[in-house]
């Protein structure tokens, strides 16, 4: 009836063939390796830029921008206050001139730039401003949109003089200023604001001053927008201070994870985000260029402890799992020379940055010593046990990064060899969702955004971390946020770090938050402090 | 004919009412609400925000309510509201179904003319050795996955050869090749049921008498095995629209196509709960009015459906 044979050859076959033509995909044009780099040359006007994000979205909300594939758009549609300079490490003026604040960090007034428009032709004069810091703070109940989390201490705005707005705020708040650069806070046009919740999201209605105009959209597939011909206020420090090079934007989606060092190498889009480790190589080898994009605006990826089960209760055991953790295995291994090891859990290029590299060294002599100590002793399985109970524990994540759930598998060995079994729900979403308030899961693996210091991720009122398994920290954060001078705020930052990562041991921290791109060789790009794509100075070799 | 219709419609319509409330009740046991899913995506919600906007959208209304008020809704065609998405759940829905349309619809029609020509060819090849080789391709092709499939293919045409777009361009390729990719796979079952069946029915006398009157191998293939032979197949093509929509979450997710099976996906990540409630109607709908529309057609190619005290079975045609 049926003669298994010639229906197995004709399907080894296909895979055989199949499987060459993937694995040699990579590096058929064999180019020089690594030809990269950004910026160098005279700019070339014109062309169309094709952008492949990881999903299509349909919900642009500013607020809600808290997503890389919101971001790395509205970046380039949303001009904000301010605009944070990765290489100086400053704050400088975008829509904002000039931003000042009082003695106790509870006003900040902002001199609002002249003659800039929206697309529509609405003035973004200090009226638009404040409406959309009115907007940030304080949410829009009609539209059912909710304030913006790092606006959290806002209280008001009222436009002063001809063009500048003084905001006052219900308590000091050191990292006010920092937040307002957030492509969440992007700034739209009043008549955006008036807008319904299906109104404001939709992208096709979204009215910014960026260098980027919507023009057209295929739900799921395409949007395209259009170079803003008289743009003409970048922010001070962008080497591009005009409209952009390109003529055009164009962002389509690549969910499949396999072809997108294929899709960047060929020339089908210009820039992909979401490389993968194993595509690296080929992506380079083949001409085209890997760039990572380092989250300076970010925390660290890192595993955030919580200690409602009563594990992780001894600091000692804390401190034994975050040395037990070997960060160079994890790289060489799970990651890739576009990932750089977590020193402390701010961003090496942050202000205030600690290294703790030293403390954070692979040491499981170490761990064994300090589980001994904490009374956790090795049971029949190897699996250490206290009062009965095994040191089992568990991470929750979300799938957003290609990496995280290899990253715990990884560590999941290394804990096994000094008797700690992790339970791996990275990368579950539907497990996370519950997990995140729910303090009997040990660890939350993730990354945030945090503009300025640690208080507005760890403070009592937004900690969605460690669920404040701390008071004195507590009181540290709150004192952070309310830092009056520079110098006392970096100290206070510092102090966090110790006391986060290695005194307290509440976050075990894995490597520097990096977004992976592929780019074709002829392009031209550089990203922000948040790991967006800056299109209005991007341009292409080939036009 | 006019009973068994409207018991078929009735039987329908309980179906998707069931499996509303079906889903409903499932979302239910979910620890969270729609509202508090939404805004747990972002760092930290102030709980006054999410008490008003669950007022908002009602999902502070004791159960009952809300299975009415939305049951309500339905009949008035309101969906509710995708907060992940910011839109209508219908609006959503609306944006993609096209698509999705086009890629079912084109592949399940190119399967079906795929299956039929393969168990044509195996029944009317002279070759022994041909006909075992055709015999052997429907299993093949069921065991093929198709992301694999597309992957390979888009891998060779698009990022090596170059002939077509990684993405829904309007080109006649980037159209054809997702099609064939879900059609290759869905026309294993139909071709494997329908060989079946065309055995069976090349195994009853009337063939033979046929044969003994001098009437050529293809005019009975055609003219009375296929026809005999079609029922069976038509039932297996109306379960495979499971199939066809598991198919497009893949071939949509690969070829970078908007589309149900990618909405689906989106829905079921961010546990966008009334997106999920909506695109679940909707396929029980589809599904039903297939089966619907099979179990209509089916009595129009075999009568003893409806006359079931027709005794025993019999040829049709002969």
């Amino acid at each position: 009836m049926r003669p298994p044979r010639l229906a197995l050859k004709a399907t080894a076959l296909i895979a055989a063939l199949g499987l060459s033509l993937t694995a040699c995909g990579g590096n058929s044009t064999g180019a020089e390796a690594g030809t990269s780099q950004g910026v160098a040359g005279e700019p070339v006007q014109g062309g169309s830029f094709v952008f492949a994000e990881v999903t299509p979205i349909n919900n642009w909300q500013t607020q809600a921008a808290r997503f890389y594939e919101k971001a790395n758009v509205l970046h380039s549609v949303l001009d904000r206050l301010t605009y944070f300079d990765v290489e100086s490490g400053q704050l400088v003026g975008w829509i904002a001139t000039d931003f000042t604040s009082n003695e106790d960090k509870t006003e900040y007034t902002f001199t609002i730039r002249d003659g800039v428009t929206f697309s529509n032709g609405t003035a973004l004069d200090a009226a638009a401003v404040k409406a959309n810091l009115d907007a940030l703070g304080l949410g829009i109940e009609e539209a059912q949109i909710q304030p913006n989390v790092d606006f959290s201490a806002y209280e008001s705005a009222e436009v002063v003089g001809d063009n500048q707005v003084k905001v006052t705020l219900k308590r000091p708040d050191a990292n006010f200023l920092r937040a307002t650069s957030s492509v969440a806070a992007g700034l739209v046009a009043p008549e955006t604001l008036e807008l319904d919740n299906a109104g404001q999201s939709a992208i096709a209605q979204i009215v910014g001053s960026g260098p980027f105009v919507f023009e057209s959209e295929k739900p799921d597939e395409e949007v395209v927008f259009a170079a803003r011909e008289d743009y003409a206020w970048a922010p001070e420090t962008a080497a591009n201070q005009g409209a952009p090079y390109l003529d055009e934007l164009v962002i389509k989606y690549l969910p499949e994870v396999a072809h997108r060092a294929g899709a960047a190498q060929s020339g089908q889009v210009d820039l992909v985000r979401g490389l993968q480790p194993v595509d690296e190589d080929a992506l380079s080898a083949g001409g085209g260029q890997v760039l990572a994009a380092q989250g300076v605006d970010l925390t660290a990826n890192q595993a955030a402890v919580r200690i409602g089960s009563g594990k992780l209760e001894d600091v000692k055991v804390r401190q034994a799992l975050q040395v037990g953790i070997d960060r160079q295995a994890l790289k060489d291994t799970v990651l890739s020379d576009s990932y750089v090891i977590s020193g402390s859990v701010l961003n090496r290029q942050a202000p205030g940055f600690v290294d703790l590299s030293d403390e954070l060294a692979y040491d499981p002599e170490t761990s064994k010593k300090l589980l001994d100590e904490a009374g956790w002793v090795e049971g029949a399985d190897g699996i250490r046990e206290k009062d009965g109970e095994k040191l089992e524990i568990t991470v929750a994540s979300s799938n957003n990064s290609v990496v995280i759930k290899p990253a715990f598998e990884l560590i999941e060995q290394q804990w096994r060899e000094i008797g700690v079994k992790l339970v791996n729900r990275a990368a579950d979403n539907a497990f996370l969702t519950n997990a995140l308030v729910d303090d009997q899961i040990e660890f939350f693996g993730t990354r945030q955004f945090a503009y300025g210091g640690l208080g507005p991720v760890y403070g009592p009122a937004n900690n969605t971390q460690t669920l404040n398994a701390d008071a004195e920290l507590n009181d540290l954060f709150t004192r952070e946020q309310a830092a009056t001078t520079d110098e006392e705020h970096l100290k206070l930052i510092e102090e966090e770090q110790r006391e986060l990562v290695l005194d307290k041991a509440l976050t075990l921290v894995l490597w520097d938050e990096v977004q992976v791109y592929g780019a074709h060789q002829d392009a031209h790009i550089e990203f922000t402090s948040g790991t967006a794509p800056i299109f209005q100075g991007a341009w292409k070799s080939n036009g | 004919m006019g009973g068994y219709i409207a018991k078929r419609v009735g039987q329908a319509i309980l179906v998707i009412w069931l499996a509303y409330t079906a889903v409903f009740l499932a979302v239910q046991a979910l620890p969270n609400d729609p509202v508090t899913i939404f805004l747990s995506t972002d760092a930290a919600a102030d709980p006054a925000t999410i008490a008003q906007m669950k007022a908002y959208y009602g999902y502070d209304q004791p159960l009952i309510l809300q299975y009415l008020s939305q049951l309500a809704g339905l009949l008035r065609g309101d969906f509710g509201y995708s907060l992940s998405a910011g839109a209508e759940v219908t609006s959503r829905i609306g944006d993609v179904i096209g698509s999705t349309l086009v890629l079912a619809g084109s592949a399940f029609v190119v399967a079906v003319v795929l299956a039929v020509a393969l168990v044509a060819a195996a029944s009317l090849a002279r070759g022994a050795r041909l006909r075992k080789a055709l015999l052997n391709l429907p299993p093949l092709f069921i065991s093929i996955p198709v992301f694999w499939l597309g992957l390979v293919l888009l891998q060779v045409l698009a990022v090596q050869l170059g002939v077509m777009s990684l993405f829904p361009d309007g080109s006649f390729l980037s159209l054809a090749v997702p099609i064939l990719v879900l059609a290759i796979h869905l026309s294993a079952p139909i071709a494997q049921v329908l060989l079946k069946s065309v055995q069976e029915v090349n195994a009853q006398p009337f063939v033979d008498v046929l044969r003994a009157k001098g009437a050529g191998e293809s005019w009975i293939f055609f003219r009375h095995t296929l026809k005999n032979a079609a029922p069976a197949a038509l039932s297996i093509a109306g379960i495979t629209i499971g199939t066809l929509l598991a198919g497009s979450v893949i071939t949509e997710t690969v070829f970078a196509r908007a589309g149900l099976g990618q909405l689906v996906l989106q829905a079921v990540t961010v546990q966008d709960i009334p997106l999920v409630q909506g695109l679940v109607l909707l396929t029980a709908a589809a599904f039903t009015l297939v089966n619907l529309l099979v179990d209509l057609i089916h009595p129009q190619l075999d009568p003893r459906i409806i006359n079931a005290n027709a005794g025993p079975p019999r040829a049709l045609a002969a």
